[in-house]
């Protein structure tokens, strides 16, 4: 009995633990969800309000009056264009890392070296170069110049990759030498083996490696704010935008954020799978 | 035919896997490399495969340079030793791969699944992923996938080497069966003595990067080059005795360093032992030559019996001779214990003489 007694004891401690972490992580998103149905008049009362009339005015007001789906539309067009680029770039240039040591270390040690100054540091001389860009045939006709996909997209891609090798590296590594001869010896070109062989088994730290650019992509801000005006401006943007100066209107914030959430979330959700399958590594052992 | 032309193969700057190698490869043999782990045996067979490029020396078939054929138009089919099979496919995939690569029919390629999988055991687990699979069964994936096709040349990596007695037993007997069946030339490295003896046309011993020896397996056995050779093929390894000669007429005796006389061989028969102060003269016999032999024998050597070992079938006794240690097998119904001394009686005729390692004369039998 008594050792009955101890073990719901720790039970109890236990969900009481994940209880109360669980309220930390989910309260912030409770909050924003809560807030986006709710009317003007119940948002900044204190205590908050857990009963309310639901009302759908904040995301009408986002998404009619403030057209937000343009930014989902844009950000969709943006992430997932740059990781692509990250994923395909990344993958070929870390394979050559990991099977023929390019440079002998220092040129990856290189690539991971850009990512040591901070983001704004380069700002200003994105700015500049993405203008002048933008103001030549050749940049307006690849959209490449201020308020144009392309700069955010190559600014992106120039961010996510010394990341991105970094981790595929590692997974490439992983992979004995060992598949890639008896695939040639089998008959397949050396470029067949890349898809037929190598890909297939380094898909689970491919997949990581797309879902955390992607996500970089969606929730970056700094460079969408400097870099956009308003053809290309991304959720983060958009949001920032019911920042006004008669006030922030918390409702539409609210709404607009939780709408920008969303596909992120059930992105990830998708990929679970493929990722505790990457995270976990070891994934490839012949 | 695949011809190894002084072949040198160098990893690095300090590590050297093959030390300038002449090796042949003749058409439908089937070619044991035998030689402790480390020798240079997958080097050897990942040259054949065009996997490493020699850093010096040629490679052959039928007398044409093939050093510039990348592996997947070289036409040898591989099996490696750490299994190397693809982890994202399952078994049956494994085993299909190299025949869909090539574009055979669906037909035809069930057809050849099924077969391979029934001879090496493993059909149930067709369906299984090879992460799933034990070492034995994971061998067998990848000794299948190896023999599954046509190929002009197959290169197995000690593909028996993680398997259990029995089941070694039985697929090296299949293996040996589908070679000869096929007509198919094949290299096969191992680290088994019995191996080496029991599956190749030809063995070529392997050491730090050197041929030893090649030839066939009762050459190795009877003919061996050098004490390498002679202590390394066969089981128990041949033992040796360090002898001094003395010139007895038209016969030269060789005596232990107590003054015994082991062995007396015809002058001739041992002409190419040079006359060298400080030179190691040794007497070498196999665990059969000798035996035990009654106390009051006469020309008899007494030794201390250090370990006894029952094959079953026979015993074999590691006996302390001076410095040397000698194997010798005797009836297994026969009781001897640990410490105990012996006489041991030596053919006098029958016996292996080197000098410095290297063979002199291999007497009366084996001549």
């Amino acid at each position: 009995m008594l050792q009955r007694d101890s073990s719901f004891a720790k039970e109890a401690l236990r969900y009481g633990l994940i209880v109360i972490v669980l309220g930390f992580i989910v309260f912030p998103i409770l909050w924003m969800v809560l807030t986006s149905f709710k009317p003007p008049q119940d948002v900044m009362v204190s205590p908050p309000r857990f009963l309310f009339t639901p009302t759908l005015d904040n995301y009408y007001h986002a998404i009619v009056d403030k057209n937000f789906l343009f930014y989902i539309k844009n950000t969709l067009v943006i992430s997932v264009t740059s990781t692509v680029l990250v994923v395909i770039i990344g993958a070929l240039a870390a394979y050559s890392f990991a099977r023929y040591n390019v440079g002998d270390g220092h040129i990856l040690f290189f690539i991971l070296s850009t990512k040591m100054f901070p983001a704004i540091a380069v700002i200003l001389p994105y700015f500049l170069i993405f203008r002048n860009i933008g103001k030549t045939d050749v940049g307006r006709f690849l959209g490449i110049g201020l308020d144009q996909p392309g700069a955010l997209i190559i600014s992106y891609t120039m961010f996510n990759l010394p990341f991105a090798i970094w981790l595929l590296v590692s997974f490439f590594q992983d992979i004995p030498r060992e598949l890639e001869h008896s695939a040639r010896l089998d008959g397949l070109s050396r470029l067949k083996v890349l898809r037929k062989v190598v890909f297939p088994l380094a898909a689970p730290g491919i997949a990581v490696t797309g879902v955390f650019t992607l996500i970089f992509c969606w929730n970056e801000f700094l460079f969408a704010y400097i870099l956009t005006r308003q053809k290309a401006s991304t959720v983060t943007v958009g949001v920032e935008s019911f920042f006004t100066l008669q006030g922030i209107l918390w409702g539409p914030v609210a709404a607009a954020a939780t709408i920008s959430v969303l596909p992120m979330m059930i992105f990830v959700l998708a990929m679970q799978r493929y990722m505790v399958r990457g995270l976990t590594f070891g994934a490839v052992r012949g | 035919m695949y011809e190894l032309k002084a072949v040198h193969k160098r990893y690095g700057l300090a590590k050297v896997a093959l030390r300038k190698i002449d090796l042949t490869v003749r058409d439908r043999e089937f070619l044991v490399i035998y030689g402790p782990a480390g020798a240079g045996k997958s080097t050897i067979l990942n040259i054949l495969a065009g996997i490493t490029r020699p850093t010096s020396g040629d490679v052959r078939r039928d007398g044409v340079s093939i050093l510039r054929v990348p592996p997947e138009r070289r036409d040898a089919a591989m099996a490696f030793e750490n299994y190397a099979l693809y982890s994202h496919l399952s078994v049956g995939e494994n085993l299909a791969f190299p025949l869909r690569a090539r574009g055979l029919g669906a037909a035809e390629i069930a057809s050849r699944v099924a077969r391979i999988s029934g001879i090496l055991g493993i059909g149930h687990l067709l369906d299984r992923r090879p992460g799933l699979l034990s070492g034995g069964q994971r061998q067998r994936v990848a000794l299948g996938r190896a023999i599954i096709r046509p190929a002009d040349i197959y290169l197995l990596d000690e593909p028996v080497g993680h398997l259990d007695a029995k089941l070694r037993h039985k697929i090296r007997a299949e293996l040996k069966a589908l070679a000869d069946d096929l007509s198919a030339t094949v290299v096969f490295t191992t680290t088994s003595s019995r191996e080496a003896l029991a599956l190749g046309d030809r063995v070529a011993v392997l050491n730090e990067g050197r041929i030893e020896q090649a030839g066939t397996p009762e050459e190795l056995y009877h003919r061996p080059a050098n004490a390498f050779v002679a202590s390394f093929v066969g089981d128990p390894p041949m033992s040796f005795l360090s002898v001094a000669p003395r010139r007895e007429g038209d016969r030269i005796a060789f005596a232990t360093p107590g003054g015994m006389p082991v062995a007396a061989l015809p002058a001739r028969a041992v002409e190419s032992l040079r006359d060298e102060p400080g030179s190691r003269i040794q007497i070498g016999f196999r665990s059969n030559e000798v035996r035990l032999a009654g106390p009051d024998d006469p020309g008899t050597l007494r030794g201390r019996v250090d370990v006894v070992e029952n094959l079953g079938y026979v015993k074999i006794a590691l006996v302390g001779i001076g410095e040397d240690q000698v194997s010798v097998s005797f009836p297994a119904s026969r009781h001897l214990s640990v410490g105990e001394t012996v006489a041991i009686a030596f053919p006098r005729d029958a016996v292996h003489l080197f000098q410095n390692a290297r063979a002199i004369a291999h007497a009366a039998p084996y001549a």
